[in-house]
């Protein structure tokens, strides 16, 4: 047995069983398995209907010369997931498909209502940059130029919502 | 304490989050370096996306422009060809500027950009070295000085004005709407309103494509490599006898002294009043020395290593002959196809104008007002380069007791500094000071200080001429206009109405009284020029009595003729090309437009007819092996054809590399000629038109030259060498094309492509097999992968007073939008040698498209 008079003194510390008591084991969480049951899908409609309004707004703005809506909706994004609860699971590819569906739907709009030669275009904007003359090389990088925007205006949104971490 | 510890990490996070979505932020709104602002270029609304708008098919429309004064219809043939009808001169060329910058913005903006040394703050660093070197050579000063002295209430300066009036309307257009082209979206730089000065600066990149050359520097490394003997037994003034000339202006010639000397452009403001009264010059410098010319000459031609291909004159230029008399079924007839470095678009947009005192048609360069080639309702011209020599290099004598002088005429003067700042894309700009002298610009310092007078730094009333021709109704008229053209040099070639033809070779004839102009000249002043060959001592001829004139860049005189004009190297096309038009049109009678045609596409060498039979010759009896032997009968009975799907063509092409290299090879070897260093003006090969034209002499008529035998090596004659060259050219084509020659074509070794002019690989046309070489009428110029030759094909046919037929085509289209139908609509007519009827010049063609321009708006 340690001798309790000896607490505090120079070799204490070797007393060993004075030290506080362990804590009591507490069992493992439960898993998480995410779902898509019938009692989440008011949630995920809204939200698929955000992010439809989203890309909508991002495709006008496209078309306005408004370039920086995609990081503007990551922005977004990232703040509203905060209240959401939402992880970055399901915010990132919410917050890239609005941005690239909303380039995307821009491109597409101006291809079928005015007739534009958007793949010829496509071709000349790859080779002037040195890429390989290819449509799908221009349409990915601008693609990817709104999927990056997007991207990053969700991580500053994250990183500024009140009560994150 | 653990919560300001989580605090402090939601700072910090958000502090990089901050800082990392800003930099992605900034770096697509502003770009870094040489990378775009990927953000704005890649909007799908704006930047680069928006020039699909330029690629929709044109429709009919009316649009206002604030720089017309009347209102101007401009109809469009389903080619995109437009006719002007305007009720005023100004408003035909305000219409014009409008579409040169509707339909070749790109190609006129970095045009301007080449000669006005902004091509960095476009393409980034890569464009360093050609502003440098263009702000050296000058274009931009000669512009600017022309435009400077040029009354403005003078037709040309009006023409200039309303032409740039109509090309910043549709700058103010396309800023409204953002549709500009790809290349101005995706880098963020936009072009600048379009001033005359910007027009006189496409005037100099075009002289500067026809006649800046290097070869006196090409010429010094020779002579230092080679020694002078073997130097100018190889590169000779004059061709050799035993080659064939044709000139179209036989003579007789008179001496008719020297005419004054046109001031240059930087002669004015360089002060050649001496800076000390040395009679004498201080210590002495590099000057003279073999040494430091070649150390300049290298430091000169690595820099124009730097620059686009098509800027330093590397091939001769076109063809244009004109036919009258019983040799023709009209009353007189012209074709013209100029040869220049083929492009898409190409150098060439074809158009109409009409308006009082104006009707014209053919082909314009975007950029300039007027049209270069065409007929009006009187007469039709083309043209072809002269070739003559207007470059000149001098050596000026500096010391390093006196900087910033030079001696010169036994003084020392003080150089004139023009400092330039160079805007570059993602980069610091990069300051630039220009020494010149009495001579011209410095182009190095390296080894010994080189200048460079020539005709580039001469103002050249271009655009008064064209307009004088434009208006022409007769020779007289014609010749009178002429009479001002300096550069660069031209034979125009002429037929009217009336039955008359002819042709001058106005220009710029500089005559240096001493010295070998030739090499690097001494800058003191005894070999300077003196003078210019006067207007009516230049090349010409009226209505010759056989009833054809052609030129076809051969030199225009014969060997009695007065004036130094230039040497066999790089100035002088062999002259296959004419001698094989004159043999052609001789003695034929009654020719219509397709016999014309037919001649314009004509690939036949005539080199390979007059080498092959030797060569036959040398190799009867010999030992063959089985592939020699079919390769052999390949040679016999072919008649100089070089079709795409002729094996004898490839042979031929093949053998004649070899020989050529099999004679000169040794010899540059064991003079260690600097190759390196210029490879196009070095290195032994069928473009060096002094080897072709010398080789040839020596194999028909000198078999036994001593050239034959290489420095060390057993007796050797043109036979032996040409069996060593033949079996290895079999050889070679064996490994390249399979061993069995029946399977060999010279479209197998042989394309022609069309570069873009953005330099973007994927935009131009080609490679594709092809017939032609660089001696076949239609020449097909730059070796094994051709990228120049006839960019224009045009035949007008005069069937009476007033009455023309001209019909026309060029290799591309009337847009420089890939995406448009107009970029290559033309090309398929062109690679099939078929025309497209060239639109009256005073209106009336068919049209599909007409825009109606008003005036208005502000």
């Amino acid at each position: 047995m340690a001798d309790p008079r000896r607490l505090g003194r120079r070799g204490s510390y070797r007393l060993g069983r004075m030290s506080a008591p362990p804590a009591p084991r507490t069992p493992w969480p439960a898993a998480h398995y995410p779902t898509w049951a019938l009692r989440r899908r008011g949630p995920v409609f809204l939200w698929l209907l955000a992010c439809l309004a989203g890309a909508l707004i991002v495709a006008v703005g496209a078309l306005a010369g408004w370039w920086f809506l995609p990081f503007l909706a990551g922005l977004g994004t990232g703040l509203a997931a905060h209240y959401g609860r939402l992880r970055l699971r399901t915010t990132l590819p919410a917050a890239v498909a609005v941005a690239v569906v909303g380039w995307g739907a821009a491109l597409a709009w101006l291809a079928l209502r005015d007739g534009l030669p958007e793949v010829t275009v496509a071709r000349t904007i790859a080779a002037l940059a040195g890429l390989p003359a290819s449509a799908a090389v221009a349409l990915a990088v601008t693609l990817v130029v709104a999927a990056l925007q997007a991207a990053a205006g969700l991580w500053l949104g994250r990183a500024l919502a009140p009560g994150h971490g | 304490m653990e919560r300001r510890g989580r605090l402090a990490g939601r700072a910090i996070h958000g502090l990089i989050a901050l800082c990392a979505s800003g930099a992605v932020l900034a770096l697509f709104a502003f770009g870094y370096g040489p990378v775009p602002a990927l953000g704005r270029a890649l909007d799908p609304g704006h930047g680069a996306w928006a020039s699909a708008a330029g690629g929709l098919p044109v429709r009919s429309h009316t649009l206002t422009l604030p720089g017309l004064s009347h209102p101007v219809s401009v109809t469009f043939t389903s080619h995109g060809v437009p006719s002007i009808r305007a009720a005023s001169q100004d408003d035909a060329f305000v219409a014009l500027g409008y579409l040169h910058a509707s339909f070749r913005l790109t190609e006129m903006d970095l045009e301007r950009r080449l000669g006005e040394g902004r091509v960095a703050q476009l393409a980034g660093p890569s464009g360093l070295a050609s502003d440098k070197f263009e702000l050296r050579l000058g274009l931009l000063r000669t512009a600017q000085q022309e435009w400077a002295v040029m009354p403005r209430s003078s037709p040309v300066a009006q023409t200039l004005l309303a032409y740039s009036r109509g090309v910043n309307d549709y700058l103010a257009q396309a800023r409204a709407d953002g549709h500009w082209p790809a290349i101005f979206g995706l880098t963020g730089v936009y072009p600048r309103d379009w001033t005359p000065i910007d027009s006189l600066v496409l005037q100099g990149i075009l002289t500067q494509e026809l006649d800046f050359t290097t070869t006196p520097l090409d010429y010094a490394l020779l002579e230092r490599s080679l020694g002078p003997a073997h130097t100018m037994a190889w590169f000779p003034v004059l061709p050799p006898r035993g080659v064939p000339q044709s000139p179209y202006d036989p003579g007789p010639y008179r001496y008719r002294g020297i005419a004054p000397i046109a001031a240059q452009a930087s002669a004015p403001t360089v002060t050649a009043q001496p800076a000390a009264t040395t009679a004498a010059p201080g210590p002495a410098t590099a000057t003279g020395s073999a040494a430091g010319t070649a150390i300049a000459a290298g430091s000169v031609l690595h820099e124009t290593t730097e620059l686009p291909a098509s800027l330093v004159h590397r091939y001769p230029d076109s063809n244009a002959w004109a036919a009258n008399g019983r040799a023709v079924a009209g009353v007189s007839m012209l074709a013209g196809d100029p040869h220049l470095p083929q492009t898409l678009p190409s150098v060439w947009y074809q158009a109409a104008l009409s308006a009082p005192g104006l009707a014209v048609t053919g082909v314009t360069v975007p950029g300039l007002p007027g049209v270069l080639i065409g007929h009006n309702a009187h007469i039709a011209w083309s043209l072809t380069d002269v070739q003559n020599q207007a470059t000149l290099f001098y050596t000026e004598q500096t010391s390093p007791a006196r900087r910033g002088q030079y001696f010169w005429r036994g003084a020392w003067r003080p150089m004139r500094q023009v400092h330039y700042t160079i805007p570059v894309r993602g980069g610091a700009a990069v300051p630039l000071t220009v020494d010149l002298t009495v001579h011209g610009p410095v182009l190095t310092r390296a080894g010994q200080t080189t200048a460079v007078d020539w005709m580039g730094n001469i103002p050249s009333p271009d655009l008064a001429v064209l307009l004088g021709i434009d208006k022409a109704a007769d020779f007289a008229q014609f010749r009178a206009a002429l009479a001002a053209w300096r550069a660069p040099t031209q034979n125009f070639v002429y037929a009217d109405d009336h039955g008359n033809i002819g042709a001058i070779s106005a220009g710029y004839y500089p005559v240096v009284r001493h010295g070998e102009p030739w090499l690097p000249l001494p800058g003191t002043g005894a070999d300077d020029v003196v003078g210019v060959i006067p207007y009516r001592a230049v090349p010409q001829v009226y209505d010759p009595p056989g009833h054809v004139v052609a030129t076809a860049n051969q030199r225009p005189v014969g060997p009695s003729y007065p004036y130094y004009l230039g040497t066999t190297a790089d100035f002088f096309d062999p002259g296959y090309r004419a001698g094989q038009i004159y043999a052609l049109l001789h003695g034929q009678s009654r020719m219509a437009p397709a016999a014309f045609a037919a001649i314009q596409l004509s690939v036949t060498d005539a080199l390979a007819r007059r080498i092959v039979p030797r060569l036959l010759a040398a190799l009867h009896g010999q030992h063959l092996s089985a592939t020699q032997q079919a390769a052999a009968g390949l040679l016999r009975g072919w008649d100089g054809s070089m079709t795409a799907s002729s094996g004898a063509a490839a042979l031929w092409w093949t053998f004649w590399g070899d020989y050529l290299g099999a004679v000169f090879g040794p010899w540059w070897r064991a003079g260690k000629v600097p190759v390196h260093k210029d490879h196009a003006g070095l290195a032994v090969s069928a473009q060096q038109f002094s080897l072709d034209q010398v080789l040839e002499a020596w194999t028909v008529s000198d078999r036994g030259n001593a050239a034959f035998t290489p420095p060390g090596s057993p007796h050797r004659t043109a036979a032996d060498v040409m069996r060593t060259a033949f079996a290895a050219a079999v050889a070679h084509l064996a490994a390249r094309l399979g061993a069995a020659p029946s399977a060999w074509a010279w479209g197998r070794l042989h394309t022609r492509q069309f570069p873009s002019i953005t330099q973007a690989p994927g935009l131009g046309y080609g490679p594709r097999a092809s017939g032609g070489d660089a001696w076949t009428i239609d020449a097909a110029d730059g070796g094994l992968e051709s990228h120049a030759g006839p960019g224009w094909r045009m035949i007008v046919d005069w069937t009476g007073h007033g009455s023309a037929m001209a019909e026309g085509v060029y290799p591309g289209g009337q847009s420089e939008n890939p995406a448009s139908p107009w970029y290559t609509d033309q090309m398929a007519d062109w690679w099939d040698g078929r025309y497209l009827p060239v639109p009256p010049a005073a209106g009336g063609a068919p049209w599909l498209i007409r825009w109606n321009m008003a005036p208005g708006g502000k």
